[in-house]
This record gives C-alpha cells, structure tokens and sequence, in this order.
C-alpha cells in the first residue's frame, strides 16, 4: 500500500510539473485573472444587480469557464501525449499498475486545477473583499443598508470549484481511456460537460407527475444516474453575497456527491483503460 | 516452463481486430521459446513480423489472444515480474524539462528502490550508461545516443535481473553503438538476461549468445548464434606471409587429402572496426 | 469472474454517486432561484441558457435585457416579454428586471394590444378597460414574483401598489401593496402616506387615520426633521374625521397652525 501511494505520488509530481510548464496553463491562468480584474472596471456597465455581484458574477464566470476548459484539454492533452510519445510504455513496463498509473495522473492535474482555483478565488476574494470595505462606509454615510459579503464563502466556493473540476477530469480521463483521438476525446469531453450542467433538468423531470412514457423514463433515469449533476457547484453568489440562503450542510454535501462521482468514473476509468493496448 | 528460463512463452498468439467490421489480423502465430537466464537474447525480423508485439504482451502491456508468458518464473504483467524487469523501448521519449539524473532518480521511485538505495543507485546506473558527467544537463539537449544511454540507465537502475531494449542502437552512430554493446556485455558479466531486439545483424551476431528470427508472427529459427551460424562444410585459415610457391605447395597438399580450395581472398575489417579505429570520440561522450 | 464483479461495482459506484446526487441537489437547491424557478421549466431554452452558465449570468442577463429593447421599440409582445423574463429568470435577484418587466407588461402592452387591434378608435371604451386591466393584473403577477426573489424589496410593492391605482382602480389593493412596503426593511418615507392616501380614497378613512398616526408616532417622528409634510397630512385627516382635540396628536413645538 505505501509503495503504491509512493508511485502515485510521483506520477501525480511528474504530472504536475508537466502541466504548470505548458503554457497553455499560463495563457489561461492570466486570462482568468485578467477577466477577474476587468470586472472592477466593467461593474458600472450593470443594470442595478449590485456591483458586488457583478464582479462575482465576473469572476465566478471565469472559474467556472477557464477552469472548465483547463480540465478538459490538459486532461485530455496530458493522457493522449504519454501514449502517443510512448512514455507510458516506459512507465507502465515498471512495476506501475494502470489504476495507479491514472490516480497518479488524476491527482497531478487535479492539484494542478487546485492551484488555479485558488489563485483566480484569492483575487477574487481580494477585490470583492475591498470593495465591500468601500461601500459599507458609503452604506453608513447615505444611512443605506450595506450589502452583504463573505469572503468564507468565496473559498467555499473554490473548494466546491475545485471538486467539479475534478469530476470533469474524472470524466474526461474516463472518455480518453476509450478515445482513440485527442479531438475525440475534447469534443466528447465537453459535451458530457454541457450534459452534466443539464442533468438536474433530467433529475427534477423524473420526480414531476408528468406523462412520460416508459422509454422517456429510462432515458430521463439513465441520465440522471450516469451523468454527473455539475449545477450543485455553482452556488458562488449565494455563498458570497447571501451566505443566509445557503441551507446548513449544502456545500458538504455538494462536495461528499462530487467525491462520490469522482471515485466512481476513476474506478471506471481504470477498468477501461486497463482494456486499452498502448 | 523451467526455473531455469528468464523468460518462457508457449503458444503465444495475438490478433488485431482492423476496421469497422472487426477483421482478425494476426500479428502472433503460436509462439514458443524459451530465453535461458544469464544470456543475451536476440530478436530478430523484417518489419512487422510481430516482435514489437512479443515484446510488449511479455511486457504486459498488450493483452494475448492465447498463450501464457512468464517472466523469472512469475506470470508476465504482474508487479512481480515487472520488479524484475528493466526496458527501453524504441526512440525512447522522456520529459524533457527534466535532467538527466531527474529521470533516472524518478524511475528509481516508480521501481521501488528503497530511498537509502536511492542516491548509490542513480549513480551506478549513470555511470554504466556513462552518463554521469552528462546527468544534470536536461534531456531536451540531449543527443540520440545520449538519449538511448539516460533510457538504459532508467531501465536498469533498479537493478534487474532481466532487460528488456527494443532498438536501442536505432538512430545512433557507430560510437554510441559501441557504447551500448559494451553496455550489453557489462549486464551479462553481472549475470542479467538482456533481450536484444534490432535491426542491425552485424551488432545482434556480436553481443548475442542466441538469437531467435521471426517471420509474419511466427519463429522460423531459435538457437546458439555459434551453432546457427556456423558453416560446417567449409573452414577459414588465416596464414600471414604466404608467398605464391607456399600457395601452390599448400593447395596441393589439401587437394592430395580430398578438400578444395575455392577461394583465396585477404581477410577484411569492418568498415564499424575501421569507424571506431579512426574516430575515438564524440560530443556525447 | 473477477472482471465482472469489477464492472458491476463500478456499476454500482456510478449507480450509487447518482442517487446520493438527487439528496444533494435538494439541499443546494434553495440557494439556486434561478434553478429552482418553475416557471422557467417548460422553457427548455431558457433552462439550457441557465444551465450551461456557471457564472456569467448577470452579463448575459444584460445583454438580453439591451436586446428586449429592440422587440420592446418593435412593439413585438410576445418577444419582448420572453427576453424580458429570460434577464429575470438569469439574475431574479435583480429588482431592476422585475421592477422594469413588470412596468412594460402592467403600462405598455396594453397599449401595444388596443392599437393591434386597431387603435383607440376601433377598440371600445369597455374593451379597451378590460384589456388594461388583464395587462396590470399580469404586471402584478411579475411584481408579486420579484416580491419573492428578491426579499420583499418596497420599491417593487410600491410600483405594484402604483399599478393597481392607476390601471385597476382598486385603490384598497393599492393600500395592501403600500403597507407591505411600508412596513418592509428600508421602506421609503413616503410609502406611509401613500399607504393611508391608499385607504382614505378607497373608503377606509378611519383605519387610514389610525394606521398613518401609529406610523407617524414610531416610525416618522422620531426622524430627524420630524417629517412636517406627514404631520400635515395627518392634521387634514384629523380634520376631515372631527377628531377631538384632545385625541389628536400633541402640537409639536416647530409645527406652523393650519
């Protein structure tokens, strides 16, 4: 067992290091960022929602966009270049199994996203921060109520990130191990994404006394069950700016059901890819 | 299968499906042989014969249709095995924004050498491969040769007792090549099987104690590179000095005993003897 | 045998995270009004716009309300209503979409509709009443939703309380939409008087009298100015009701004599 965590440590360090080199991740990183700050300048665009809300409505948008297509490509990238280089054959003629092989991988890109997440949400986090400093005082000057923020919230919100970003790279290594091309592996990877940000319509559809007829069920059933529901980790402004609608135990649970997804595609993962010759 | 034997395959077969309609195509027909521990093995054939193949189902990394591989005794693909197991395959690829050393030390890990182990081994494993002064500079300016040498170092740096080079003189010149074969001896006097397997006859016939030649997926000739090779009806003898009267006198004398003298020619270098004779080093070195 | 008890754990792994997923959503729900809005289901455009944005929404929220402005020149009810409702369904937490939508539906469409059929010449006087009176009643619909989302926000009760006046003539349900303003968090000075205004012209003078002085004697006087223009109003109350002297309210040392 030790041994094994030890070899998934360094796949996952060689992954890592692999990916934060690629300048891919850099372009993306500074577009984040830059979308991020350019809310600031654009918040006087708005059509009343609150400029806090604007420059979270900003920023959580380039999370959840950037970081959506980081872990689609460079997941996708990062498997298809160790096959087609040949470099998994040198590592899989070791005594590295294939499970082990793609945790490694998983949890190398998944630290990778973690420190994007986190960097993009500190930002944030800093400039909602000071402007919510800025506009409680002209609150108390004009005898207004102040609005409401919670930086707490804005770093539940990245670990909420954090953990859909990795179901997508679960998902998308998932698809990789049976993709025979890159292009396949994107363009099927970012339309289980899309499914995956609809599935909940799936959901509530299964639950409404509705006429569906049994095809139409299993479908809708059949969805529900495969596709993750990634909309679950897209609650940012209530947790930044109306921290009292969150339910109590929401995000845990967000995050226990992305866990659970997360487990699960990478189990399936690694049946698939164990089938795949390289 | 024999405790004996590095590697056994019996009945090895395996079939590709092609196309949309699922074609069989057989790359491996019934394979059988056995490696015996302590020698260099080749591999020979044509292109596409099947033993990029061969190797990788021995290696476990291509499932067989039929058939059963073990490795020192173990079921191949198993952790067991490959713990045993060093390889390098053809055109080795590395990360190239590691060093060296990096590689080597990472493979180290990934093969379980214990961390106390961990310095002492890179640097054997460096040296051997006579990478050492060469190991902090990263791959991405290495040479092919040099890059053939850093993926033996990486394959036997957990000190195997069987590797495993698919083409490792491909690419590189004559020096590098040298370099190699001296490798290859260098595992053999360690008592390690090495199977060889390469394009390039002249350096198979040097480092090989046996060779085995396959031909569209099956075996047409395995045995001792001596014993395959060997011409048993004609015979070579090297005389310095031979003046023409000693030519007449000594062809007569063989006539008078039945044998004939069918040709007379001045033994030959190699033009790879005459290479390395001439050009003594490299940049890589 | 071992490979199948793989593929079926994995089964029930995927099976599994599935169904733990439907108890999730139900928490996270709540926090989601946009998601959560049953009057954007059937729409399945507007639930795959919502889905597919994990942020972003107010940006697109702003471009389709710039775009209802174009089928709100057309006059083009039916688009215009959709984008208009769309910026809603994206950002509900916006009082300026209600607030707007509900203005367009309850003044404009109205209009848009007489002058479809022909103009104010063609329509009868009746009709033309009848159909305000749908068109204010479905503005009020979008107020009372905006109400919800975005936590009884006064300036959308009191469009909705301007509404009812104006177009439905229901002065008494003005006078509910008022006091629900009034007394909401942040409520507008003047909402107590047009709150009384409200009652007084539906008929209702004496619970307008006593709601408006209570209003005055804990909310509005102890304001710094002692609002004089309340006092005023409440002072003509008094008078058109005869309230004894000695019932109305204490003469303030600043207050001028009628």
């Amino acid at each position: 067992m030790k041994s094994s965590l030890t070899r998934i440590f360094w796949l996952a360090r060689l992954t890592f290091l692999e990916a934060v080199r690629q300048r891919f991740f850099a372009f993306l990183i500074v577009l984040g960022a830059a979308m991020v700050l350019s809310s600031f300048a654009f918040r006087f665009l708005d059509f009343g929602h609150g400029e806090l809300k604007f420059i979270a409505d900003f920023g959580f948008g380039g999370l959840f966009f950037f970081g959506s297509i980081l872990a689609l490509v460079m997941t996708a990238q990062l498997l298809f270049a160790e096959m087609d280089n040949r470099t998994a054959l040198t590592l899989l003629a070791k005594p590295v199994s294939r499970t082990e092989f793609l945790i490694g991988k998983f949890t190398g890109i998944w630290v990778v996203l973690g420190l994007f997440v986190f960097v993009l949400s500190i930002l944030l986090g800093v400039m909602l921060w000071g402007r919510w400093q800025e506009l409680v005082i002209l609150a108390e000057q004009s005898a207004k109520v102040a609005p409401q923020f919670s930086l707490e919230g804005v770093f539940s919100h990245a670990l909420l990130q954090w953990f859909r970003l990795g179901v997508v790279t679960s998902m998308v290594l998932l698809i990789s191990t049976i993709a025979r091309t890159f292009l396949f592996a994107v363009v099927v990877g970012a339309m289980t994404i899309v499914a995956g940000q609809l599935q909940w319509l799936a959901q509530e559809a299964l639950f409404k006394p509705a006429d569906l007829n049994p095809l139409s069920h299993a479908l809708l059933w059949l969805a529900s069950r495969i596709l993750p529901n990634l909309q679950q980790f897209n609650i940012g402004d209530a947790l930044a700016l109306d921290p009292g609608a969150v339910m109590s135990g929401a995000v845990s649970s967000a995050l226990l059901s992305g866990g659970f997804y997360l487990i699960a595609y990478l189990f399936l993962a690694s049946l698939t890819f164990k089938r795949r010759e390289i | 299968m024999s405790d004996t034997s590095a590697i056994s395959v019996q009945g090895l077969t395996k079939d590709f499906r092609v196309g949309l309609r699922g074609l069989k195509l057989r790359a491996v027909d019934n394979l059988s042989f056995e490696i015996p521990r302590g020698q260099v093995f080749g591999l020979l054939g044509p292109n596409g014969c099947g033993k990029s193949t061969t190797l990788k189902i021995i290696l476990g990394l291509v499932a067989p249709t039929a058939g059963k591989i073990s490795i020192l005794g173990y079921p191949s693909a198993t952790s067991e095995a490959r713990q045993r197991t060093g390889f390098l395959p053809e055109a080795p690829y590395f990360h190239k924004f590691l060093t060296g050393r990096e590689l080597v030390r990472y493979c180290a890990r990934l093969s379980g050498v214990p961390t106390a182990q961990l310095d002492s081994a890179v640097e054997e494993a460096l040296a051997l491969a006579a990478m050492s002064e060469a190991g902090n500079r990263t791959i991405g300016t290495y040479s092919k040769g040099m890059l053939q040498r850093i993926g033996f170092a990486q394959a036997i740096v957990h000190d195997p007792e069987l590797v495993i080079l698919d083409e490792p003189t491909a690419g590189v010149d004559p020096v590098g090549s040298a370099a190699i074969g001296k490798m290859i001896h260098s595992m053999r006097e360690k008592g390690k099987t090495v199977v060889l397997c390469s394009h390039l006859l002249g350096q198979v016939e040097q480092v090989c104690d046996r060779i085995a030649i396959m031909d569209r997926g099956r075996l047409v000739l395995e045995g001792r590179v001596d014993e395959v090779l060997a011409r048993r009806d004609k015979h070579i003898i090297t005389v310095e000095h031979l003046t023409p009267a000693a030519r007449v006198a000594a062809e007569a004398a063989l006539q008078s005993h039945g044998a004939q003298v069918t040709s007379i020619t001045h033994p030959r270098r190699s033009l790879e003897d005459l290479f390395r004779e001439l050009v003594t080093g490299s940049r890589d070195a | 045998m071992k490979q199948r008890a793989s593929w079926l754990l994995a089964g029930v792994l995927i099976w599994g995270a599935g169904t733990f997923s439907e108890f999730s959503w139900e928490k996270i729900r709540p926090s989601v009004p946009e998601i959560g809005r049953k009057e954007i289901e059937p729409s399945l455009g507007q639930g795959v716009l919502l889905g597919i944005l994990g942020g972003l929404r107010n940006i697109v929220a702003d471009g389709t309300w710039i775009r209802s402005y174009v089928y709100w020149e057309r006059k083009d009810r039916a688009a215009c209503e959709a984008l208009m409702r769309t910026a809603c369904a994206l950002d509900p937490r916006s009082r300026y979409f209600w607030e707007n939508t509900g203005c367009v539906i309850g003044y404009d469409m109205a209009h848009w509709e007489i002058r479809r059929r022909g103009g104010y010449n063609k329509v009868t006087r009746e009709i033309q009443d009848d159909i305000f009176k749908k068109y204010a009643r479905h503005g009020l619909v979008v107020f009372e939703e905006g109400v919800k989302y975005t936590g009884g926000s006064p300036s959308l009760l009191i469009s909705a309380g301007q509404l009812s006046e104006i177009k439905l003539k229901d002065s008494l349900l003005a006078a509910d939409y008022y006091r629900r303003a009034a007394e909401s968090k942040g409520a507008p000075w003047f909402s107590y008087f047009l709150c009384a205004k409200a009652y007084w012209e539906g008929g209702k003078k004496v619970e307008a009298y006593l709601w408006y002085r209570k209003q005055y004697i804990e909310k509005l006087l102890p304001m710094d100015d002692g609002s004089p223009d309340d006092l005023n109003h409440l002072r003509y109350f008094e008078e058109e009701l005869n309230v004894p002297f000695l019932q109305r309210i204490p003469r303030q040392k600043w207050e001028k004599r009628i």
